[in-house]
């Protein structure tokens, strides 16, 4: 409990969340502003329209998943991984607790971002004269953002601990994005296993599956454990094994 | 309080330290000396549990870093500078090791008024300087009131009010009941704060002395004048001892001043010069560690 503590800690006494809610924020809208304004007012006012416009605090689950690796490769980048091997030697512990920590930061942060959604497409609507229909069918992906959010940062923490260069982590994570969901695609049905695929699927939050190339939710909520699983078992095992970095002799 | 068995560490082909054993008593200053790339990080990062060991073991108080019950309470390590977040407080850098090893948060405001970093707690490590941010190094080890401190060069780049502080932190620690072992390579540093020495060379141990046996084991010759140097020297020779005539009336003689002038006395040979040339712990540190000329 204690380095779960320490973990929180150290996660809200630098900027990095700062900066990156202000940059969810401004991405968020972005987007909504261009969805929302590119549609015409009979469009908005279908419930699929507005469940979709509410879902997209799923940006969410890609800071969560750079969140998550940087809670565990800035301290390899700024060398405090030392100290806090030294007040918690059992690195599994530690690890745990980032994992924990993790998770709980990106909770609270995916929570503000489906706040932000709300904020943001309730001012469009308004400014168009449309009104937001808010019941458990449009809010559903509400719940799916916090979820593959949580997901999201339990890989982006095994991967940190896999790869433990911040660069590297990074410049993955977003090739993965980028590229590599997309090449996926070529594998037809298979690819709605892909991680990318599967966290979309935790946010379109849908009991069953509405499409070849993606799982119904709880599915996907199996999937996305199963790759915070691999991930971090792998990751905490190569931690384990190896020795932390250091510029003596 | 240390014990270094058989240690071995390698990295891919290149091996850091080989088969090092040595073991530090409680209550003393040890100085870890080696050259640059001689295994002193190495092996301390290995007794703190941050790097593995390919063979052998190195405890402190018998147990393995890592099976420590209280690690911080225990030992308190200041290794590099540098390792803080620099977007970080130095409050909240102490702050979030006292709470990851249960330690109260009061015990923070202690140590920053120790290491005398009260004033710049609230500032960003960031903006510290190389001095300020060793002494935070320095706070962080004492968080856990430890009975052992370990420290890999911690003078590295302190100016020389830094290295004095440091000094007079240290010898006050020591004379408080701590044990305090330090890896440098300031020799005159360790030469003025160390009871004894370890010292390795290619990751083996080539010494493990007190400072003083290591000085007199490096002492030159004992400068000998007299105006019966030939007669003296042939009694010195019958004794077993060796020397040789420099100048007219001068001896070096490679033995204690106290030996030479019982031996002149019993002799009946007078003296007029009996000077020692002492040796230093450098002097010692560059014999025991100098390379084989090819």
């Amino acid at each position: 409990m204690n380095a779960f503590r320490a973990e929180l800690l150290k996660a809200t006494t630098t900027r990095l969340l700062l900066w990156f809610g202000l940059g969810l924020l401004a991405f968020l809208v972005l987007v909504l502003s261009i969805h929302i304004g590119s549609h015409d007012p009979e469009s908005l006012r279908e419930l699929s329209t507005q469940r979709t416009t509410l879902g997209f605090g799923g940006i969410a689950a890609i800071v969560a998943v750079l969140i998550g690796s940087l809670l565990v490769t800035a301290e390899y980048a700024h060398g405090t991984i030392n100290q806090s091997f030294l007040a918690v030697p059992m690195r599994g512990r530690l690890l745990t607790a980032k994992l924990a920590a993790g998770v709980v930061v990106v909770f609270v942060l995916a929570a503000l971002a489906d706040a932000a959604t709300l904020l943001i497409s309730e001012l469009w609507y308004h400014g168009r004269g449309e009104t937001l229909h808010l019941g458990s069918y449009t809010l559903a992906p509400f719940l799916g953002v916090v979820g593959a959010s949580m997901l999201a940062g339990g890989i982006g923490v095994g991967l940190g601990a896999l790869i433990r260069r911040q660069t590297g982590t990074i410049i993955t994570i977003l090739l993965w994005l980028l590229i590599g969901e997309g090449v996926i695609n070529a594998a037809g049905d298979s690819a709605r296993f892909a991680p990318g695929h599967a966290l979309g699927a935790v946010v379109a939050a849908h009991r069953t599956s509405t499409s070849g190339d993606m799982l119904a939710v709880w599915p996907a909520v199996v999937v996305g454990l199963v790759y915070v699983a691999i991930f971090c078992g792998v990751g905490f095992l190569a931690v384990a094994g190896s020795d932390v970095p250091s510029r003596g002799d | 309080m240390i014990e270094v068995e058989h240690l071995t560490k390698r990295f891919r082909r290149a091996t850091a330290v080989d088969d090092l054993s040595f073991s530090m008593p409680r209550g003393r200053i040890t100085g870890f000396l080696g050259p640059n790339g001689a295994g002193k990080t190495t092996t301390l990062r290995v007794l703190l549990g941050l790097a593995l060991p390919t063979s052998g073991r190195a405890t402190v108080a018998g147990r393995r870093y890592r099976e420590l019950d209280a690690p911080l309470r225990t030992v308190g390590a200041v290794l590099e500078a540098s390792n803080y977040h620099p977007a970080r407080s130095g409050r909240n850098h102490l702050l979030v090791l006292a709470r990851a090893a249960g330690i109260a948060p009061a015990r923070v405001e202690k140590v920053l008024a120790q290491v005398e970093l009260t004033d710049a707690a609230r500032r960003r490590v960031g903006g510290y300087s190389l001095g300020m941010r060793q002494r935070l190094s320095v706070a962080a080890a004492l968080l856990g009131d430890p009975e052992l401190l370990v420290l890999d060069e911690p003078a590295n780049g302190l100016d020389p009010e830094g290295i004095r502080w440091l000094r007079t932190f240290l010898r006050s620690f020591a004379d408080s009941g701590g044990t305090v072992f330090v890896s440098s390579h300031v020799l005159a540093e360790v030469s003025q704060l160390a009871d004894e020495v370890v010292i390795i060379h290619r990751g083996k141990l080539v010494a493990h002395q007190t400072v003083a046996e290591l000085t007199l084991q490096a002492a030159g010759a004992t400068r000998v004048r007299s105006p019966r140097a030939e007669e003296l020297l042939a009694r010195l020779r019958e004794a077993g001892i060796d020397g040789d005539a420099t100048e007219s009336g001068v001896l070096a003689v490679h033995a204690p001043p106290e030996r030479i002038g019982d031996l002149a006395a019993e002799a009946g040979i007078p003296l007029h010069e009996l000077v020692a040339d002492t040796g230093s712990l450098e002097e010692a540190f560059l014999e025991l560690t100098a390379e084989p000329r090819t």
